[in-house]
């Protein structure tokens, strides 16, 4: 499974931090591609809509942007926060905090 | 509005601003009471602005008119529900938890600020209550204006740091609340752009107006100071007076904001860079400011209200358009004044040309 993620706007909006992770699951530890394959299905992500409902008014919400490519099926979502239902909302916070990751590199908290 | 006053106060109706504040100073407890509701209730810019203008610096509490702020600050402790649990009503005492404490005295500063320089009473002008919430989800690098409340995050630590930190920020997300009200601006592409720099130029106002209304020389014109964390090469979030410098950093990239017409950014991500190309409208404010010099809220400040009031400005209007309704409406406020030269030339200076 390959996984795409990218998250955009925000009142703090970097292009720079809003480049796309991608994460494939034959790359990760068995355990790691279990769960990411777990959140993705109690997500029901192949199910969910491409486009979610825009907010009525609002601004500097962020939009989150996930394709998911899996045994030829491939998908691509497009969701504005907050989001609604918690097992996406799970999806999308495991996501979030693998792109922090990949960036903080030497900097991140756990570092010092 | 004197149909709210009892009928045996109705004399207070019709005496004019001046004398409703000598009796508002020297009264006798009820006759105080009567002249500052009076005072309240004629929300006409005029008579506010002449109390303003005849109150003494010493006597500030006499003449305060009375207060429609409704502050209530919520905490998500670390979760996505909303509104969470309230942490501080308004009129309660400081919390000690440091973001529920900034919020509380930022959404107070940005209401004192509309209310003093530009005559808003709240969101709506009509005393809307403030809501916030805050510690928002985990490691959450935003804060936002769902439409109905804001919503502030704490930050992961590592790139940014609690987003209350900055009065700037409360303003920036306010105003939101302001200019949808007024002038709906669409949220993407040209109109979304300035509506990003309204919230940033009212958001620097609010710094600007708690630092003891600082003249626009002494100004920094950065938005979200302090919010970088501490290892980030930068100083801010973003510059108005030079777009493009306020942070350079291995991890989060170069500020990449134009600050003129020629180097406006075409793209679909950000809703089309509301979040990049506010940068251009942004540096015209500041010229302007710096132009005119003195205190911006004096006068830029309440130029640029005007403009995002005035009814021409529709939803989907770009920098042009609003640009000439700033010099129009800076003739029409100032009309002896220099300050429509200055506001067209500033907006010329950024690529405008109106």
């Amino acid at each position: 499974m390959r996984v795409q993620f990218k998250t955009e706007g925000g009142f703090a909006y970097l292009p720079g931090l809003s480049k796309p992770v991608t994460i494939d699951t034959d790359r990760l530890t068995p355990e790691e591609a279990g769960k990411l394959e777990r959140l993705v299905e109690a997500a029901g992500f192949f199910g969910l809509p491409a486009t979610s409902d825009q907010p009525r008014g609002g601004a500097d919400f962020r939009t989150y942007t996930i394709s998911i490519s899996s045994s030829g099926r491939d998908h691509t979502v497009r969701i504005v926060e907050p989001v609604e239902d918690p097992q996406v909302q799970a999806l999308v916070d495991y996501l979030g905090e693998k792109a922090r990751d990949s960036r903080a590199g030497p900097r991140s908290r756990d570092s010092y | 509005m004197c149909r709210q006053i009892k009928q045996r106060h109705s004399v207070f109706c019709v005496l004019p601003p001046q004398i409703l504040r000598r009796v508002a100073e020297n009264g006798t407890v009820e006759q105080r009471e009567v002249a500052l509701q009076t005072l309240a209730t004629d929300s006409t810019y005029r008579t506010l602005r002449a109390v303003r203008l005849a109150a003494p610096v010493t006597t500030p509490a006499a003449v305060a008119v009375a207060d429609q702020l409704q502050r209530t600050i919520s905490n998500a402790r670390n979760t996505q529900n909303l509104p969470g649990i309230v942490a501080r009503a308004e009129g309660a005492s400081a919390t000690g938890d440091p973001a529920v404490d900034e919020a509380y005295d930022g959404l107070g500063d940005t209401y004192e600020f509309y209310r003093e320089m530009l005559d808003r009473n709240s969101i709506d002008d009509q005393g809307m209550p403030l809501n916030a919430t805050v510690h928002y989800s985990r490691n959450y690098d935003n804060a936002y204006w769902d439409g109905r409340r804001m919503v502030f995050g704490d930050g992961d630590g590592a790139l940014f740091n609690r987003f209350t930190v900055a009065v700037d920020i409360m303003g920036h997300e306010l105003t939101h609340g302001v200019t949808e009200f007024e002038a709906q601006l669409v949220y993407s592409h040209r109109s979304g752009a300035l509506n990003e720099s309204l919230s940033d130029v009212f958001g620097s106002l609010v710094k600007q107006y708690r630092n003891g209304k600082q003249a626009a020389e002494d100004a920094d014109w950065l938005i979200g100071e302090g919010l970088l964390a501490e290892n980030v090469q930068g100083v801010a979030l973003r510059s108005m007076k030079e777009p493009g410098t306020a942070f350079d950093d291995p991890v989060l990239g170069k500020d990449s904001q134009p600050g003129h017409m020629d180097d406006f950014v075409n793209t679909n991500d950000d809703n089309g860079g509301v979040h990049i190309n506010s940068g251009i409208p942004n540096r015209a404010f500041y010229l302007a400011a710096t132009a005119m010099g003195g205190f911006a809220g004096e006068k830029a400040g309440p130029i640029w209200y005007a403009a995002m009031r005035d009814p021409r400005l529709k939803p989907n209007s770009g920098f042009r358009r609003f640009a000439r309704l700033t010099a129009v409406n800076a003739w029409n406020l100032f009309p002896d004044g220099e300050e429509h030269r200055i506001v067209q030339d500033a907006w010329r200076q950024v690529g405008v040309m109106i």
